[in-house]
């Protein structure tokens, strides 16, 4: 069996941390959306609007 | 027909050439996948947008000895460069079309199955993505097979010139198939660590991978939602990389050298009379520093070598705007590309592959004669093989450049003088013209090969 392991390709690990890397981004992206809401609240703008103008600066 | 060197990886086709034409054989394994990127619209979409290299299908394919399958010919790239040969930017640009190319894919149900830069040439100053063969029907919940790849092909040298020096991108030469994180995160200094995105990329992996036997088995599952989100951020990530400008020899040459500007005017107008009756397509400028003179030939092909990375950037950004036929390359031409790969056929020497009809050395003999002892004769046999027609700029040795290099070592140079040029020089080439420059001591030659 742990013959069997060490020809395993190194890829896996890989598989591993682009499910980590996506949750840990997707929290990141989650919470960028909660702020633009509550600047919007504050600002009285279309939060979706707020959105674009910061991706395009 | 023999596939090409370069072209043994791929189980779904492979490049070859037949009287002087590249064409690529595509096994009808990949129908299916191929009949997908045409009906869901990716295939004209890459097209449309100047991202994938077009190509046209020959229908005769028994006329190639196949009976099944398909042969496409691409589109000709005139010129082929290697990954290490790149400017920063021009990693930057080819990282982010590869990026570009997987979100589009993806939109239309694909992924790209390699990240390579070997994938990626470059043509009037706009990065082309060239393997028509990496787009495969995405399975839902399936990672990026390619992800790895990218890591080690592209971030791993992006990070080094970023870290470290924009002349890093080099160390790809002896890593062509990737840097391996590992190595990579030993080279990194201590602070690159603490950035997120280095963290989870390049950190993270490096030791998930160390121990991917526990990971063994569980094959990872990963939603259409998430390797979007995975995309965007590799996208993001890429983007805010920038390099910090490393002060070199040759920044600011004509600026501040007491030859300055009319010297180089005295000399633009000297290449332009010596060339305009010339018949000639394609032009290697040999030390083109910021490219002054690659400049002067629009409509001609342009492969502009510096050993300075600063300059080819410079010169990378500018014809990037202006999209001229100019090729910019980091070489040194001390230590040129190799070739390299498998049986070292894979990929060829620079020496090999710097081939044109107008050969420009310009401010450069005195480099090769005194800065790296080579023999006159030695730099004229270099030469002869890369185009018929050679300009080229004598620098006398009582030249304040020469006397400069001259400065803390003995002149053992006797046989480099106006004499010794000519004779070795005439034993090669017929000589078309000849004219001082300004009064600087320099003479500019025109040479036809015999």
């Amino acid at each position: 069996m742990r013959f069997i392991l060490l020809y395993l390709d190194p890829g896996s690990g890989s598989y591993l941390i682009q499910v980590i890397i996506a949750a840990v981004l997707g929290v990141g992206f989650f919470f960028r959306n909660f702020w633009y809401r509550i600047k919007s609240f504050f600002t009285r703008r279309d939060p979706e609007k707020e959105k674009e103008n910061d991706a395009a600066e | 027909m023999q596939p090409l060197p370069a072209s043994f990886r791929d189980n779904d086709g492979f490049v070859f050439s037949k009287e002087g034409k590249i064409f690529r054989y595509v096994h009808p394994r990949y129908e299916a996948h191929y009949q997908h990127l045409q009906r869901s619209g990716l295939l004209q979409e890459l097209w449309d947008n100047h991202l994938l290299i077009p190509h046209t299908e020959q229908e005769a394919i028994s006329e190639f000895g196949f009976r099944e399958g398909r042969i496409w010919q691409p589109e000709k790239i005139p010129f082929i460069s290697y990954p290490y040969e790149w400017s920063f930017g021009m990693w930057k640009d080819a990282a982010l079309l590869t990026l570009n190319i997987a979100q589009r894919a993806l939109k239309k149900g694909m992924v790209l199955k390699d990240a390579s830069p070997f994938n990626v040439q470059f043509r009037n100053g706009q990065a082309v993505f060239i393997d028509t063969l990496s787009f495969e029907n995405y399975a839902e919940g399936n990672p990026w097979i390619a992800y790895r790849q990218f890591c080690e092909c592209f971030l791993a040298p992006l990070l080094l010139m970023r870290y470290g020096h924009p002349d890093a991108g080099r160390i790809f030469t002896i890593y062509p198939n990737g840097i391996p994180l590992g190595i990579l995160k030993n080279i990194l200094p201590p602070r690159a660590r603490w950035n997120l995105n280095n963290y989870l990329h390049i950190y993270l992996q490096a030791s998930l991978s160390s121990s991917s036997i526990k990971t063994a088995g569980k094959q990872a599952r990963l939603s259409r939602g998430k390797l979007v989100v995975l995309l965007d951020g590799l996208v993001g990530y890429v983007k805010g990389m920038s390099v910090k400008q490393e002060k070199t020899t040759w920044d600011d040459y004509y600026r501040s050298t007491i030859l300055g500007e009319t010297y180089l005017q005295a000399k633009t107008q000297l290449v332009r009379s010596f060339t305009e009756g010339l018949s000639f397509d394609s032009v290697i400028d040999l030390g083109a520093n910021n490219g002054h003179f690659s400049l002067l030939f629009p409509g001609k092909r342009v492969v502009a070598l510096d050993a300075d990375p600063n300059c080819i950037e410079a010169l990378y950004q500018q014809i990037k705007q202006s999209k001229s036929d100019i090729l910019p390359l980091v070489i040194d031409l001390a230590a040129p590309s190799p070739a390299i790969g498998w049986n070292n056929r894979e990929r060829d020497s620079i020496s090999d592959r710097l081939r044109a009809d107008l050969v420009m050395a310009l401010a450069l003999i005195h480099h090769l004669a005194i800065g790296l002892n080579l023999p006159l004769s030695m730099i004229a046999e270099w030469l002869l093989p890369m185009g018929p027609y050679l300009l080229i700029e004598f620098v006398p040795k009582e030249d304040e450049k020469v006397q400069g290099l001259l400065r803390n070592r003995e002149d053992i140079f006797d046989g480099y003088d106006l004499a010794d040029f000519r004779k070795v020089f005439a034993e090669r080439y017929s000589l078309l013209r000849e004219e001082p420059i300004g009064n600087t001591g320099r003479i500019l030659f025109l040479f036809k090969r015999n």
